[in-house]
């Protein structure tokens, strides 16, 4: 599958296609990402959210792009009890946690009226395809990124994949982890699996049996110890397959 | 007693039971191929996933009666979990009463279910979508030809240049 790479939103998104891609789609997808980042980066001093965190911009001035953002953060704060918020200790509202996903599922928006055939986006982990057929997603250890733990299949209507892991502190998990060192949503939305990935991280095994009772999503989490449980819906990729991505070593 | 407090002792009871389930899993699995073919020898004998991981949970306290096996059993691939599903005894909590039954497909536990629990009011509560132990793929580590996406934690711009996702992409 041709693939297309590029830097956004402080890593990295691969686009692969069923087909070549013509260079005008893979800038529009590019610049959706850029313009999530422009407006949502507490990093950049002229983003819309860093001038409402420095009192130069009010709520009610913002965007509806950024009102709806943030009205959508704020369900999925109460849909999690509050695991997941888009808030800062310091009270400042920090949508980090939503942007990318909100993102990618624009991206997809654009690539299923642009493109034919089939196409997996991945930004810096969190996937979202179109696949005709059940497709195989490897899931990292936790442990050691470079390598992956298990890999499961995704197939229609499921199409969105996030995993979130007790390593990312001081982005969007506050709480405290709770035996569980990774988490993986596989959803028919990427938001969802996005924020309750995030939201099982910190609340535990109590929580995700909550969760995949309350929503439509499957779910495989690693604990610290390494050991790995999904749930029923999950469908482990057969692990008789040959040959394809390099050996570790040749990862350089 | 309302019904979250009734729903909370229920999970604390089903995650005592299955916690130590696990433990008794994961102990068992070098010994099940061994259970399966030597000392059962019957096709589809179900002690081996249930009761003996409810005893080593240390939890039950010895109230078991029912041990059935339902469904079909065909030989399982490579781990000794046959394919089937399989229903552990009756085990008395001081939360009410569990059953628990898990499925085996294709040599790994797919499926566990409380098929039968109660609170200390005797009312049954179902539960089912857990998350069940599953096995870990070593070996797709180094041949994952159909592994077409890589997902984890977020990786840096800086991180993704030694993730698997790069050799994915460099691959193609």
């Amino acid at each position: 599958m041709p693939t297309r790479v590029f830097t956004t939103m402080g890593t990295v998104v691969s686009l692969r296609t069923d087909e070549p891609l013509a260079d005008v789609v893979v800038d529009w997808v590019r610049e959706t990402f850029d313009r999530f980042d422009a407006q949502f980066s507490l990093y950049r001093d002229d983003s819309e959210i860093s001038r409402l965190a420095a009192g130069d911009l009010r709520l009610g001035d913002t965007s509806d792009t950024f009102r709806r953002t943030y009205a959508d953060a704020l369900e999925w704060r109460s849909a999690t009890s509050g695991l997941f918020t888009p808030h800062r200790p310091d009270g400042v509202i920090d949508l980090s946690g939503i942007v990318k996903a909100a993102a990618i599922a624009d991206a997809g928006t654009i690539l299923d009226t642009a493109v034919t055939g089939d196409w997996i986006l991945n930004c810096g982990g969190d996937v979202l395809m179109r696949s005709s057929a059940p497709t195989a997603v490897g899931i990292t250890d936790p442990h050691a990124p470079g390598r992956i733990a298990t890999a499961l299949t995704v197939a229609a209507p499921r199409r969105a994949v996030a995993s979130s892991g007790s390593a990312e502190r001081g982005e969007h998990i506050w709480g405290v982890a709770t035996g569980i060192a990774q988490a993986t949503v596989v959803a028919d939305d990427i938001v969802m699996a996005d924020v309750l990935a995030t939201a099982i991280v910190a609340g535990g095994t109590e929580l995700l049996d909550t969760l995949t009772m309350t929503h439509r999503i499957d779910a495989l989490v690693i604990a610290p110890d390494g050991a790995i449980s999904a749930t029923p819906g999950i469908r482990l990729a057969d692990p008789s397959f040959t040959t394809g991505v390099p050996e570790p070593a040749d990862q350089k | 007693m309302n019904v979250r407090a009734t729903l909370g002792g229920a999970f604390a009871a089903l995650a005592v039971l299955i916690i130590g389930w696990q433990a008794g899993t994961a102990a068992s699995h070098p010994a099940t191929a061994t259970t399966a073919s030597g000392s059962t020898g019957g096709s589809g004998t179900s002690g081996s996933a249930g009761s003996g991981t409810f005893a080593g949970s240390g939890s039950a306290s010895g109230s078991g009666t029912s041990d059935s096996t339902t469904g079909s059993s065909s030989a399982g691939s490579g781990s000794g979990l046959k394919d089937g599903s399989y229903t552990g005894q009756s085990a008395d909590t001081r939360f009410g009463a569990v059953q628990v039954a898990i499925t085996v497909s294709g040599g790994s536990i797919t499926d566990v279910q409380a098929v039968h629990l109660t609170d200390r009011d005797q009312r049954s509560v179902s539960i089912s979508n857990r998350a069940a132990p599953v096995l870990r793929q070593e070996a797709i580590q180094a041949q994952s030809a159909q592994i077409q996406t890589v997902s984890g934690a977020t990786y840096t711009s800086e991180g993704y240049i030694t993730s698997l996702q790069s050799a994915l992409d460099q691959a193609r």
